[in-house]
Formats: C-alpha cells, structure tokens, sequence
C-alpha cells in the first residue's frame, strides 16, 4: 500500500474529518463563544451589542452542527470498523484496531477506558452545547447583558469545553496506537 | 421594538427549560451507559456494525428533547430564579458524565 492509499483511503479520510474537522473545528468553535461571553459580558445595550450577540449566536450554531456531525460520524462511521472483529486465524490485527489495543496489556487501556469513554461522552459535549446555542440565538443580546444567563451558558460551555478537549486527547492516543487505515 | 428591547422582553423561562433539560439529557446519558455497563438495562443497538452504543445514545437524546420540549411548554413564559436552576442544570451534567466513565461501571458491575 502506497503512502498516498495510507493517507487517502476512505477510513483514514473520515478518521481525519471526525477528529480534525469535526471535533477540533468543535474545540475552537466553543473557545471562542466561551471567551465572547467573557469578553463581552459588560457590553452596553445598544445596536453594538444587537450586533456582537447575533455574531455569537451564528458562531454558536456553526458549532453546534460541528459537534453533532464529531458524534454522529464518530459513532456510525468510524465506530464500526474500529470495533470489527478480525476472522478466525487472522494473525495481523492492524486491519482491527480494537483486538490489536486488546492484545496488549499495556494498551488495554485504550479501550477499556479511553473508547468506552468516547462512546457516551461526547453526546454530553453536544446536548450542553445545543442547550446555549438555543439560548443564545433567542435571547441575543440579553445572554450578555443578563448575568445569571451569562453564568449558566459559560459555566455548560466550559464543561463542554472540558469533554471535548478530553475525549479528542484520548482519541489521538487511540489513533497512535491503532490507527484506522 | 428593537431586537435588543424584544430579547429583555423575553421571561428566563425557555433559558432555563434550555438548560435545565441539557443536565438531564447529559445525567440520562450517564445513568443509561452505567445501567448498560452494570448488565441491569441493555438498549438495543439501531445500528448493529456500530453496537449498543447506537440504542443508548438514542434513548438519551430522546430523553433530553422530551425533557426540553416539557419544560419549555411549562416555562416559557415565567420568571424563574436563575440561581438554582444554575445549579441543578450542573450537578446533573457533572453526575452524568461521572456517570458515563468507566472507572465507575467497576464500582456496580
């Protein structure tokens, strides 16, 4: 197999899009509501804040459908062939990425905790995320002006924040030791 | 009336049925994976190459929307006290993702 195949096949391209695309466009997305909110918070009501609001709401959906299509295709579509199980004999499993990270103690790990992680915990990173889009693009302005809003969509952003960044750390060491090709 | 003037006109309601509903969309998610793990409530899977995780994931999420649309339809035009709200939105997403670790499964598996 060519390095261009290795680089190129249709698993490595939407291992590439889940994780880089989806997940780190997700990651920037959230960092960047997260420090609107903080940043804007003591805008003056007025059409300046009308417009930074509406800025932060559309940041806010981008993000949203960014972190949907990270859990929707990391579930049906990597998933699947991550968790394959190799035929009877096989005795190379780097076709197989959970048996070959099973074969070994050492890498045990990665599935028992880093994958089986992944599996649920991104739906979390979503739901929260949606939660604020939602409330950023109904009430607008008032997200930055009203501080016990404010404090509840960055206290969820953070937390969204936290999952994301923890579950694409646990999937880049996935992918080190067991690569989808 | 301005966008601004309109969004202050608005009651907390909906914000916080938004919310609110997210912690238990994210608690749901937790206790479905723990009860799955502990062998007490298995979801059947919707997509059998990608496994179980298919049918949990989709029980929580029409949980989250069903809790959603309830508490939306019951808040949307009231007042309610932030403050609590602020803090039962994440002590559930804090226990649910407590709950959605592995690390924990062992302790009731």
């Amino acid at each position: 197999m060519s390095h261009y195949d290795l680089l190129f096949s249709s698993r490595s391209i939407w291992t590439m899009l889940h994780g880089i695309f989806f997940g780190g466009g997700s990651l920037l997305g959230v960092a960047a509501a997260l420090f609107a909110l903080i940043a804007l918070r003591a805008a003056p009501p007025g059409d300046a804040a009308a417009a930074q609001s509406r800025l932060i709401a559309w940041l806010l959906i981008g993000t949203t459908l960014l972190v949907w299509a990270a859990v929707i295709v990391g579930t049906y579509v990597t998933f699947p062939p991550y968790r394959a199980t190799p035929p009877e004999g096989v005795i190379d499993l780097s076709a197989y990425p959970r048996s070959l990270i099973r074969s070994d103690p050492r890498s045990a790990w990665l599935h028992s905790f880093a994958m089986e992680s992944k599996e649920h915990i991104p739906w979390i990173a979503a739901m929260l995320v949606t939660g604020v889009s939602f409330v950023a693009t109904r009430y607008r302005a008032r997200l930055l002006t009203d501080d016990r809003l404010r404090r509840i969509a960055v206290s969820l952003l953070a937390l969204a924040f936290v999952l994301i960044a923890g579950v694409s750390f646990l999937g880049v060491l996935i992918n080190k030791v067991a690569p989808l090709e | 009336m301005t966008t601004h003037e309109s969004s202050q006109a608005i009651p907390n309601g909906s914000a916080l049925a938004a919310f609110t509903a997210a912690g238990i969309g994210a608690f749901a998610m937790g206790l479905i994976s723990l009860l799955d793990a502990a062998g007490v409530f298995a979801v059947p899977a919707l997509y059998d190459p990608a496994g179980g995780v298919t049918g949990r994931t989709t029980l929580a999420v029409l949980i989250w929307l069903i809790a959603w649309w309830i508490l939306h339809a019951r808040w949307r035009n009231r007042d309610l006290e932030a403050g609590r709200m602020h803090t039962i939105a994440i002590l559930l997403a804090v226990g649910g993702i407590v709950l959605a670790l592995p690390p924990v499964w062992s302790l009731f598996g």
